[in-house]
């Protein structure tokens, strides 16, 4: 699914390079749930930055689902990111003038789809993580742990190919972090690729493979569980 | 504290000097465009003499061609009046004073043979008139009321104004001399200060912008010499042949003469008004005034209203460029939001330090109020320009290069122009970066 | 297009919008008023007297010696006067008339045909005013040399029936059956009377009353003791050397008296100097205004972009591309200025209103406002399109950036 061979990536500032990624070698099969750990600093967001294809990167060769990305232009890039890659942030990234309908639209409004697919994606995808309800609320009105379901939601909508998570549950109280790994899990159980970045080593855990970050490279590969048999099957979550 | 904020104002000022040159300009060009119109506003409707425009009444009476329409002057009215009927009217001892007047052209002939006569432009007055309309002398005074029309005649007297003492005297004290005018010699009673009043309101038949007169004549003289009118004149009697000055004087309804009278109360006004139509009541009986009877008394203010002297377009462009400060004014407002709520994270330290959130909307809305300033003191400067400007598009008709002015009127409007347009630039953005919560910016960036 | 999530977003966060509908509104307002009152004043000033006004010459001679009392001196000089100045090189021709065109006045009278009354305007002129005045003759015929009474002093001859030559539009007025020649106008006093023998044209010279296009010339010698009024055409490009000459060559003939030379154009532009004067004020006033409002849209713009920074990233790493993000902000700038326009629409009546009783100025066309309404949809397009630039160029990688 995902392949990266000696990549490398450079930050400038002024006079000032950073190495942010040396050498970074990964290869991440399909339907994998993968976490990623390391210390601050570490180059765990450039990994994902570069992975989402939203940074450059300097060397080195990336594949993603068996294509070369190392040399598509913006809005190829911006295809695959709509397509095929469905990102969760920390702090949720929802736009807060939209309603939770609105939110959960965004993604499907650059893909040249009728308006009644995307109503019913929409829909789906709220019903899917238990917000069906509440599809005219704002942001403001609702709980971090809904928020950050709203955001899996437009995941959802989109059907991505692979789901990137960035410390998904940094921002909330740990019942609500329990009940949004529990969402995770389950999508992945459906077949998704899942790569997470996380500081919490519970949550670390419950991943196929446990990656670790120290100063832009990989430095530990450890196999917990095996894969799931049960890919490509529609995940049945219903959170509360 | 107030101290502190502008030093803080300053300080921020210079921070981004583009963005400041961009506000300061907007202001500027607002505070220019609006300050300039208003005065031009001003100047033409400023009262030309704030203390007699309401004493002083012109009157009118509707002797016109009883079988035509109404006369078209804006009023309805024949404008002028007759001299047969400024003749009967001056007998009236109700006004505390009266003159009629009309205008002429006549050479004087300078004591040296060697220059050239020159015509001059000469209003026919009688003595009331200088203190009616409040005319400043520089030497000498008005020459008295028993000159006006002594048992023998009028006296051969003149006033002058500065701007002839000048040419022909050198600016010396001329009272004495005597003058050649025409084919007759007159004494000079007195020599006018400068003066150019912004209206020359005592006769708006013509241009009413152009500068007064530089001869002043007993008015008697005009029947005495044939001196004829130069201004507006209206005639609706039909003589056989060319008529004589006596015929057009007093066998015909040739409309030529202002009439103003000075009324001090409500009781002479009232006085003055049955007078009038007693007067034309009685004149009805030789056949004139056969259209419905109406006598008119207007005070100099509303004359000048009534008659539209002030240009109409005037108003409405003097509201437009109010309107255009304000449009100037909203447009800053998205470059304050921006400047102000990018330093978000500094205002939050100061909030963690205790700032209170009137003292950030204070130091921030000053900060909107010293740009306003500084831009409404540029955008004073700017509006001396666009006032030169029409005093040279404007000045052929009023004659004179300064005719728009700033004064200290207009002055105190640009800076209240500029506290305002800083308000309205400012209090949004002052009153979002208050209600910024402390605490948001200062988690690590 | 996403119109309605744009939209609801619009309601839920008002204040910048807000700011740049109401910009929009009044610029639009102003715009459209300005425009109206141009328009009027243009009008006017548009107005073409239909006489040579480029190459006609004023000419008053203010006499100061004692001999023009004396009415036959007085016709020998204006006689002189004429031939002198038809004789001059550079002339195409010169005539005696208290007729001068823009001066915003003249004389007047009220004439009769049937039971009607007509005010128009009305000199006395020589044989050569057609030639000067660079008009045609259309029906009849000009002024004989006998039709020429003598003596001067500006009036008809008494009791006798004099020629005269009348304006196009005053003999369609008079006679909209046309045959005007021939035709005898009597004055409504019943005195004079005046038999047509040739309609002229064109003729336009405004007067305090509305009859501008209207004209009588009648045969007379025009002038007294004070002045005498000639008009003279220039050969082209000869007007401007030909001022100070026929001062020099005037005052040579004849030295008891002053004389004043002025262009028409000259006279003309002093006549027009208000309208112009508000013409360049308005038409400084729209320019000036549209471009600070353009700053201000480009200041919103910037700010409201800035402020989405984020917001921006996360569409884009939910798969906006560059051309959505332009799109967006263009659209929703569009949507802004579009609400503005419609309420500016609204407020230009408004103020229109006030306008009309104000200075009696025209009503709103609604083209005006048609035309402004796309002005401002360029103008708030060409504005936001920097801002909406900087915001396509936004990194996506800005959405993993944690606050």
């Amino acid at each position: 699914m995902l392949k990266m061979e000696n990549l490398s990536k450079i930050y400038r500032t002024g006079l000032v390079e950073t190495r942010a990624l040396r050498d970074f070698t990964l290869e991440v099969e399909q339907g994998e749930f993968v976490t990623i750990t390391g210390p601050s600093g570490s180059g765990k967001t450039t990994f994902l930055n570069v992975a989402g294809l939203l940074d450059a990167f300097e060397q080195g060769r990336y594949l993603l689902d068996g294509m070369d990305v190392s040399r598509l232009s913006d809005s190829q890039m911006s295809r695959i990111r709509n397509e095929k890659i469905g990102f969760i942030f920390q702090s949720f990234n929802l736009i807060p003038d939209f309603d939770v309908f609105d939110n959960i639209d965004v993604p499907l409004r650059y893909r040249k789809m009728s308006s009644r697919e995307r109503r019913e994606r929409i829909e789906r995808a709220a019903a899917q993580v238990g917000l069906s309800a509440r599809l005219r609320h704002l942001p403001s009105q609702l709980s971090g742990g809904q928020q950050q379901r709203v955001a899996i939601a437009r995941v959802l909508a989109g059907d991505p190919r692979l789901i990137l998570a960035d410390e998904p549950t940094g921002n909330l109280d740990s019942t609500m972090a329990r009940e949004i790994m529990d969402i995770l899990e389950d999508i992945n159980n459906h077949g998704t690729t899942l790569i997470m970045v996380t500081h919490n080593p519970e949550h670390a855990a419950r991943a196929h493979r446990q990656l670790h970050i120290a100063d832009g490279r990989m430095v530990d590969l450890e196999r917990l569980s095996p894969m799931p048999l049960n890919r490509h099957a529609e995940p049945s979550v219903a959170a509360n | 504290m107030f101290a502190y904020n502008l030093r803080l104002a300053w300080k921020s000022l210079r921070r981004n000097p583009i963005l400041s040159v961009l506000i300061v300009g907007g202001i500027a060009l607002g505070v220019a465009i609006s300050t300039a119109f208003i005065t031009v506003y001003h100047v033409f409707s400023r009262d030309p003499l704030p203390n007699k425009s309401g004493v002083l009444y012109y009157v009118q009476m509707d002797n016109w061609d009883p079988a035509a329409p109404a006369h078209p002057h804006v009023s309805g009215l024949p404008p002028q009046i007759t001299y047969r009927d400024m003749r009967a009217l001056m007998r009236s001892r109700i006004p505390a004073r009266q003159t009629a007047s009309y205008q002429a052209a006549l050479y004087v002939f300078p004591g040296d043979d060697r220059a050239r006569p020159s015509q001059e432009p000469v209003r026919m007055v009688f003595s009331d008139f200088f203190p009616m309309f409040e005319v400043p002398f520089q030497y000498g005074s008005a020459w008295s009321r028993a000159a006006d029309a002594a048992d023998t005649g009028p006296e051969p007297v003149v006033v002058i104004s500065s701007v002839l003492n000048d040419r022909l005297f050198g600016g010396a004290n001329s009272v004495g001399k005597t003058l050649r005018i025409d084919r007759s010699e007159f004494r000079i009673a007195g020599v006018l200060a400068p003066w150019r009043p912004s209206i020359h309101m005592y006769d708006i038949n013509g241009n009413p912008f152009s500068d007064p007169e530089t001869v002043f004549l007993p008015f008697n003289w005009g029947e005495r010499l044939e001196i004829r009118s130069t201004g507006n004149f209206d005639n609706w009697t039909r003589f056989d042949g060319n008529p004589t000055l006596k015929d057009i004087l007093f066998n015909s309804e040739a409309d030529f003469l202002q009439m103003w009278v000075e009324l001090p109360d409500e009781a002479s006004r009232q006085a003055y008004k049955s007078f009038l139509d007693a007067y034309t009541t009685d004149q009805r009986k030789a056949g004139r005034f056969l259209r419905p009877l109406d006598n008119r008394v207007t005070s100099m203010r509303d004359l000048i209203r009534q008659w539209k002297v002030v240009p109409p377009q005037t108003k409405a462009i003097a509201s437009i460029s109010i309107l255009f400060l304000i449009v100037a004014a909203l447009n800053l407002v998205g470059l304050f939001l921006g400047k102000f709520l990018a330093r978000a994270p500094q205002v939050g330290v100061r909030r963690a330090l205790g700032a209170s959130r009137g003292s950030i909307f204070l130091q921030h809305l000053i900060e909107c109020e010293v740009v306003g300033l500084i831009g409404g003191a540029i955008g004073l400067l700017l509006s001396l320009g666009v006032l030169a400007f029409f005093n040279k598009v404007f000045g052929s008709l009023a004659r004179t290069q300064d005719f728009f002015r700033l004064d200290l009127t207009m002055v105190l409007a640009a800076v209240v122009l500029s506290l305002v347009a800083g308000a309205i630039a400012g209090i949004y953005p002052a009153w979002r970066i208050c209600s910024v919560p402390p605490a948001r910016y200062l988690r690590n960036q | 297009m996403p119109f309605g999530p744009i939209f609801r977003a619009m309601t839920r966060n008002r204040a910048r919008f807000l700011l740049i509908v109401a910009e929009v509104a009044l610029t639009l307002a102003i715009v459209a008023n300005c425009v109206s009152l141009i328009r009027q004043s243009r009008a006017e000033l548009a107005r073409e007297s239909g006489f040579d006004d480029e190459n006609l010459l004023s000419v008053t001679s203010r006499a100061f010696a004692e001999a023009f009392r004396e009415d036959n001196y007085l016709d020998a000089a204006i006689d002189a006067d004429a031939r002198t100045l038809n004789a001059m090189p550079g002339v195409r021709a010169a005539s005696n008339t208290y007729f001068v065109p823009w001066i915003g006045g003249g004389s007047s009278t009220e004439v009769m045909e049937g039971e009607k009354r007509f005010r128009t305007q009305f000199y006395p002129a020589d044989l050569r005013l057609l030639d000067t005045l660079g008009v045609k003759l259309v029906q009849g015929r000009s002024f004989t040399r006998e039709e020429f009474a003598p003596g001067s002093g500006g009036s008809a001859p008494a009791n006798a029936i004099s020629p005269a030559l009348i304006s196009e539009k005053l003999a369609d007025l008079m006679y909209p059956q046309g045959g005007a020649v021939g035709k005898v106008i009597r004055d409504s006093q019943g005195v004079d009377a005046y038999r047509v023998v040739g309609v002229f044209g064109p003729f336009y010279n405004p007067y305090g009353w509305p009859i501008g296009d209207y004209a009588i010339f009648y045969p007379a010698r025009s002038g007294n003791f004070r002045s005498i009024q000639y008009l003279v055409r220039a050969a082209p490009g000869q007007a401007r050397t030909l001022i100070p000459e026929i001062e020099k060559t005037l005052l040579a003939a004849n030295n008891g008296r002053n004389v004043e030379v002025k262009s028409i154009v000259e006279i003309r532009s002093f006549y027009n100097s208000r309208d112009q004067s508000v013409v360049v004020a308005l038409n400084a006033v729209m320019i000036l205004l549209v471009f600070v409002t353009a700053l201000g849209i480009v200041g919103i713009t910037s700010f409201s972009v800035a402020e989405r920074q984020r917001q921006i990233g996360t569409r884009r790493a939910l798969g906006a591309t560059q051309a959505d993000i332009l799109r967006h902000f263009l659209l929703e700038n569009w949507m802004v200025t579009t609400i503005g326009a419609v309420l500016g629409a609204g407020l230009a009546y408004a103020i229109n209103v006030g306008l009309v009783t104000m200075v009696d100025g025209a009503k709103l066309d609604g083209w005006i406002l048609v035309a402004g309404v796309g002005l401002l949809w360029a103008v708030g397009l060409g504005a936001a399109l920097g801002p909406a630039l900087k915001a396509a160029r936004i990194a996506p990688a800005i959405a993993t950036r944690n606050v």
